[in-house]
């Protein structure tokens, strides 16, 4: 294929995402610099990097940044050996694989806003696990501030494990069949299956999942937000800080907003550098 | 003695699994029982798993503006819809070419959704029902034309601006939403377009076109170069070729990319959230509904969770082995 032709094939879509994704990023960094309030958008003023420094006094953003930080190691890590397990599990049986794998991608599949609620609704009062933590320890549970991180967290692993679940299952059913006789044939245990001829298997689809999860974690934000309303701060990520400071209508700090967007942008991009490098030099190598 | 323990191994995984299932459904359990009780029974201290009166107060309080409304006639109207789909269905899958059955299904539940508001009273909620189901469809039919022309070119050019529109895209996939809403709503705001429907679809198909071509792409890598170089050494333009012989082939791809589109869509919250006034689509409808000072009932707002995700799930049950065996090639291969 040509220049040409690529070009008369990608244009709409580069198109969308440049004038959709690189001139509001553009924005967002240019309006960082901005003292600008919700209220009146039209009047804004250059005042350097004032937002900037007020973002990092503030407290608020720190705990965010700590439950964001805590939310993401936990996750990711759980969710994929989580992942891992259950795929190898499912690989074993032949009968009802089907019923299985539908039953598991339920919390996938389901509005998170609204298993975010239904999580709540077991936890509250009332609710059913809040009930069988009161027949085992007298006290019924009830989400308060110091525990709604461990509920996030809970609701965090069990709606984005069956990603992880059927990405890996996938990746097993198109692991040839001799390297596992050939392993059996050496007297190989299950770990040492895992360990020698399984992960390795795996190992680009294990890095596709980290690197997904990573992003989709470090960015959570319907879960924290309905937690949000009932608790309050101490359920803030930095995306439902980020949203509150910026347009919720007391505070309504555009300018300080987008000061948090681009210092949540350089964060991921931290993380993400080395391996987008990579995926660059693979590409690069495939032409 | 080997067969004992076999079996005992195979006992040993269907019971994790099984626990697994219940883990992964309790939730949905918990509030389809509230969804179907009266308040005095979901206020008890001890919970009543079973032997409730079963009513459907909820689901007429949420979707019917009319309290009086008789909930036998709403089951027979959709159970009447069931049986014309599944005829179709069925119908389909014993015929030749099968479009024109599937055509019907699109038809049926298009009319379906028309006729609703016409038999019976209903409340604001029904229109973003109607508002969600716009908005997922179009965002559907638009991420994946345009992702489809893209992903095709990026699997068939070897130049290197196709390497730094990829990685440019894999970089866009890991910004948060709030990197762009801020942006776009100030702008809508200016262009007074803001509460609009559309700019729902736009700032979705945006922020989903990362995603799109790389799945695409990885579904084209899998046709086989030779086949549209046949078509076109007989005469076929590149056009003509990738209409006719590669998309075809490309079915999986398509249905795959599509599901994934339409979770994205039909779940979205802060873009719907943050742009649009009235226009909302149900998850800011339930999150408005269970809201810090709002007075809705347990039993409502369960009525409500299962009134979302009931259409999410037929979709995905009916699609199912698509979105698996979707997944499988989209990442083994990227």
């Amino acid at each position: 294929m040509n220049k040409r032709t690529f070009a008369g094939f990608a244009w709409p879509s580069v198109a969308i995402m440049s004038v959709l994704m690189v001139f509001p990023l553009v924005t967002t960094v240019y309006l960082s610099f901005n003292r600008i309030f919700l209220r009146d958008l039209s009047s804004r003023e250059w005042i350097g990097f004032e937002n900037y420094t007020d973002v990092l006094q503030d407290p608020d953003f720190w705990a965010a940044l700590r439950l964001t930080l805590l939310f993401v190691a936990v996750v990711v890590p759980v969710h994929i050996i989580l992942g891992l397990g259950i795929a190898n599990l499912l690989d074993r049986v032949t009968r009802g694989r089907g019923f299985y794998m539908a039953a598991l991608l339920l919390p996938f599949i389901v509005t998170p806003v609204v298993s975010t609620l239904l999580v709540r609704d077991l936890f509250d009062r009332g609710g059913l696990l809040s009930w069988l933590w009161e027949v085992l320890t007298d006290d019924p549970f009830v989400i308060d501030s110091g525990n709604v991180k461990w509920v996030i967290i809970l609701h965090g692993i069990w709606s984005i494990t069956p990603f992880a679940v059927i990405t890996f299952f996938a990746g097993i059913q198109i692991l040839p069949e001799e390297r596992i006789e050939a392993a059996d044939m050496d007297g190989a245990g299950f770990w040492a299956k895992q360990r020698f001829v399984v992960i390795p298997h795996l190992r680009s689809l294990i890095i596709f999942v980290l690197l997904i999860s990573i992003m989709d974690a470090y960015r959570v934000f319907d879960s924290s937000f309905v937690f949000g309303q009932s608790v309050g701060e101490s359920a803030y990520t930095l995306s439902v800080y980020n949203f509150n400071t910026a347009l919720s209508a007391q505070i309504g700090r555009v300018g300080k907003g987008n000061a948090i967007a681009v210092l949540i942008v350089i964060g991921i991009f931290a993380v993400l550098i080395p391996f987008l490098r990579k995926s660059y030099q693979d590409q690069i190598a495939e032409r | 003695m080997n067969q004992l323990r076999a079996t005992a191994k195979t006992l040993g995984i269907h019971t994790t699994l099984l626990v697994m299932i219940v883990i992964s459904s309790v939730p949905f359990y918990w509030v389809a029982q509230n969804s179907i009780k009266f308040t005095r029974d979901t206020i008890r201290s001890t919970p009543t798993l079973w032997g409730f009166d079963v009513t459907a107060d909820p689901y007429r309080k949420f979707w019917f503006r009319n309290s009086e409304q008789n909930m036998w006639e709403v089951g027979l109207f959709i159970l009447a819809l069931a049986a014309a789909v599944l005829v179709l269905v069925w119908a389909s899958r014993r015929a030749e070419t099968t479009w024109p059955w599937n055509l019907g299904v699109v038809i049926t539940l298009w009319i379906a959704l028309v006729a609703f508001p016409r038999f019976f009273d209903m409340n604001r909620e029904f229109d973003y029902f109607i508002n969600s189901v716009f908005v997922t469809v179009l965002t559907v039919i638009i991420s994946i034309s345009i992702g489809l022309l893209a992903g095709y070119a990026l699997a068939r050019y070897s130049g290197l601006s196709g390497a730094v529109i990829l990685i440019a895209a894999l970089g866009f996939r890991a910004l948060p939403r709030t990197a762009f809403v801020l942006p776009y709503f100030i702008v809508a705001k200016e262009l007074g377009i803001l509460d609009s429907r559309l700019v729902i679809v736009l700032a979705l198909v945006a922020v989903n076109q990362p995603f799109t071509i790389w799945m695409l792409r990885s579904f084209f890598m899998e046709v086989p170069r030779e086949i549209e170089e046949a078509a076109m050494m007989d005469g076929a333009t590149r056009l003509q070729a990738f209409r006719m012989v590669v998309i075809p082939m490309m079915w999986p791809g398509i249905i795959a990319t599509s599901l994934f589109t339409m979770l994205l869509a039909y779940n979205e919250f802060l873009f719907v959230r943050v742009l649009t006034v009235t226009e909302w689509t149900l998850p800011v409808a339930i999150s408005a509904l269970t809201g810090g000072e709002s007075t809705t009932t347990l039993t409502e707002a369960a009525a409500a969770s299962v009134s979302i995700t009931l259409p999410i799930v037929i979709v995905i049950i009916v699609f199912q082995k698509h979105l698996v065996k979707g997944l499988g090639a989209g990442a083994v291969k990227g």
